[in-house]
């Protein structure tokens, strides 16, 4: 048995990283942190991405299709796309309300 | 090689590095507050121990107009992630790379001039 | 160079070019007048291209198979840009709050052209992008205003919305492991070849998908968000977002599950049909249940939309167990829904805009106030609860048959509560019909809706009862769309 670092170590660290994200979004009050763990579930996702690009079976036989890898470009570019529109929402929201914590965002029975 | 060994040879300059910072930073400090005088002042904790008297708190919120620039800033950023990837690939796909970029930047640029002409660009 | 590849998303190309040209307009000009004309020119040169699309019969892929085009793309094109038509045509009076007209119409035009591109997918990438351009775009139409209300349901709309983005992206990420590949194609090979070991890992892909595409769905109990957004946004935003995005979510829904995860043969298939067995029993039943202590309308409407779609799940339950019936049905719902909604929604900014509030008891007595308004918006409620003659009874009858073909014993119980749903939905619709119909208005001035609004009101009307009485076109219509599925 070889202790390299194997697939199943990057899908360890990834599931790790999108469960703290998910804690993270679910539980935080404040927009900011919630959008910083959907950041962190979107990373985790990517990581997964790369790490069955590396190890499927295609890149082992040599012939490199690199779909996970451009999958995890577009997913940078909608997670860049979606940071833009939240921020300026939460900007929007912090003129009209003075704060960005959830529970005070409230003109409207949740 | 024990494949335990072998991680770890694996590892060593992770490790090193972690080190060395660890021991750099603790000396610097203890060292410092071990060798260098220190006064114990209440004025030692202002933000300026003499000239101009500070007004309010140190910690404060970024101005709100950090944030359209940051926005911006976003964008062309993301821009850069995809021009890498199509100069690699340029000669391969030949001249309709060069439209579809043109295109890309080009829609891009609409949006810079939409920004610029809402005055966003503006240190209001 | 290969235009070739262009011509196949021609109608979304127009689109995006219409939303670059009314934002050019709008800032060269600065004049409000000149941007609808531009955003109705554009959706009828979509409309006329993807209808060249069908009349040609144009069928194929482009760009490695990651966008296709067959007769249901089609289907699921000229219905998106005939909502969009009718909310640019009759949503005007609506946006006395939204000063910025021409990113409106912008935006809406996007919103379209990506939901197009979404449905057209046929690769995880494509789908993603195309899933997350249209929710960004909704986003900033549902923030749109200077209301407080807005900018705090698009950010609560932003906030569920990427946290069901990255979801449904961990379960793309686990489909891309299993099978190698992002094309729908071999993911449904390689999910047809299910063994032991990966049986686990598929499973948990598609609920994570299920919990993503529900959120576009707004099913229970990824619906939270539905409500406040519904009341917050301009009532046209709410128009588009209860008609064109919950047929984009569905349509998704259908290529990802029906398409991507193998009809009713794969090892997986059963516990995904259950998925959403569960999923719409549990949606209509809330839905119906709080909607009927709403008073404002357009709460009282989204907990309605989510309680439909409980009614259109149970068709995406029957596709699952193999129904042949189920796509066509689930289709034939979302065309006849959008007519239907479109002509309540529509009826609800007529009346706003003349009150100036969305309250229930502001429809008392609207038959004496404004009895051709009164009278399309008795019809739409009729259809909503899905009465004969109108085609909501119909798309009922069709789904809830298609679910009964599919064999199993628990999808004919599926039915049993369905119906007894749309009891409890008649008394809240029925309720305010009645409102409208027989109380004492408290304001007894008569009003008449802007021509624009009317016109649309009729077509709308018009399409519940024609569809209602002789569905066939339509049937016909989804039927050769869900073939092009399988």
């Amino acid at each position: 048995m070889s202790l390299s670092v194997t697939l199943a170590h990057y899908l360890a660290v990834s599931g790790v990283v999108f469960g703290i994200g998910i804690a993270v979004a679910l539980g935080k009050r404040n927009a900011i942190a919630v959008l910083m763990g959907v950041e962190l579930m979107l990373n985790a996702a990517n990581l997964a991405l790369l790490a069955f690009s590396r190890f499927g079976a295609a890149f082992e036989a040599g012939d490199a299709p690199l779909a996970g890898h451009a999958f995890v470009v577009f997913v940078l570019t909608v997670a860049a796309a979606e940071a833009a529109v939240a921020l300026a929402m939460a900007v929007l929201v912090y003129r009209h309300r003075e704060t960005i914590e959830l529970d005070r965002i409230n003109l409207m029975r949740w | 090689m024990s494949p335990l060994d072998q991680l770890f040879s694996n590892y060593l300059p992770v490790f090193l590095g972690t080190g060395i910072g660890a021991i750099l930073v603790i000396s610097a400090l203890v060292g410092s507050r071990l060798l260098a005088p220190y006064s114990e002042e209440r004025n030692k904790g202002t933000t300026y121990e003499c000239g101009m008297l500070p007004i309010r708190r140190a910690s404060t919120n970024v101005g709100m107009r950090f944030y359209l620039y940051a926005i911006l800033f976003i964008v062309f950023d993301v821009e850069a992630v995809f021009i890498f990837p199509w100069a690699l690939s340029y000669l391969a796909v030949g001249p309709q790379a060069y439209w579809e970029m043109v295109v890309f930047v080009g829609i891009l640029a609409v949006g810079l001039a939409y920004a610029w002409k809402k005055g966003a660009l503006r240190w209001q | 160079m290969n235009l070739e590849a262009f011509h196949f998303i021609g109608p979304a190309i127009v689109l995006l070019a219409g939303a670059v040209l009314v934002l050019l307009a709008d800032l060269a000009t600065g004049r409000r007048a000149c941007v609808r004309p531009l955003a109705m020119l554009t959706l009828a040169a979509a409309a006329l291209y993807a209808a060249t699309q069908a009349a040609a019969d144009t069928g194929g892929q482009a760009f490695g198979g990651a966008i296709g085009v067959d007769r249901f793309t089609i289907y699921v094109a000229l219905l998106l840009i005939v909502i969009t038509a009718a909310v640019v045509v009759a949503g005007e009076p609506g946006l006395t709050r939204v000063a910025q007209r021409g990113e409106f119409y912008a935006l809406l035009l996007a919103s379209t052209a990506s939901m197009m591109l979404l449905a057209q997918a046929r690769d995880l990438v494509a789908i993603f992008v195309a899933l997350e351009t249209t929710s960004a775009v909704q986003y900033i139409l549902v923030g749109l205003g200077r209301d407080a209300r807005a900018s705090e349901a698009g950010l609560k709309y932003l906030l569920t919305g990427a946290i069901a983005a990255a979801v449904l992206l961990y379960g793309f990420v686990l489909l891309f492991g299993i099978a190698g590949s992002t094309s729908l194609a071999d993911i449904s090979r390689a999910v047809a070849e299910t063994g032991d070991e990966t049986r686990l890992a598929v499973v948990v892909a598609f609920v994570l998908i299920a919990a993503g595409v529900g959120f576009k769905m707004a099913i229970v109990p990824f619906h939270a968000w539905v409500p406040d957004v519904y009341q917050g946004a301009a009532t046209p935003v709410t128009v588009f977002l209860s008609a064109a995005s919950k047929a984009a979510g569905f349509a998704i829904a259908l290529r990802l599950f029906y398409t991507g995860l193998g009809g009713g043969d794969t090892p997986v298939s059963a516990d995904w049909a259950k998925l959403f067995g569960v999923l719409a029993a549990v949606s209509m039943t809330l839905g119906n249940l709080a909607a009927i202590q709403q008073t404002d309308v357009k709460r009282l409407l989204g907990y309605s939309s989510i309680a439909q779609a409980g009614n259109i799940a149970v068709g995406l339950a029957a596709v699952a167990t193999g129904s042949t019936l189920g796509p066509a049905a689930v289709l034939f719902f979302l065309g006849t829904y959008a007519a239907t909604n479109l002509g309540a929604f529509i009826a609800v900014i007529a009346v706003g805009a003349r009150v100036g509030s969305d309250e229930l008891r502001d429809y008392a007595g609207l038959l004496r106030r404004s009895p051709g308004l009164a009278i399309v918006l008795v019809l739409c409620l009729l259809s909503l609860t899905g009465l004969p003659p109108t085609a909501g009874f119909l798309a009922k009858l069709y789904v809830f048959n298609s679910a009964v073909q599919g064999g199993e014993q628990w999808l004919v119980w599926l039915v049993v509560v369905a119906v007894f749903n749309t009891a409890l939905s008649a008394y809240y619709y029925l309720r305010w019909a009645r409102t409208i119909l027989l109380d004492e208005p408290l304001d007894p001035a008569p009003f008449q809706p802007p021509a624009a609004t009317n016109a649309v009101l009729t077509a709308a009307a018009l399409g519940v009862l024609f569809f209602g009485i002789v569905p066939t076109p339509l049937i016909d219509a989804a039927r050769s769309a869900a073939a092009a599925l399988a």
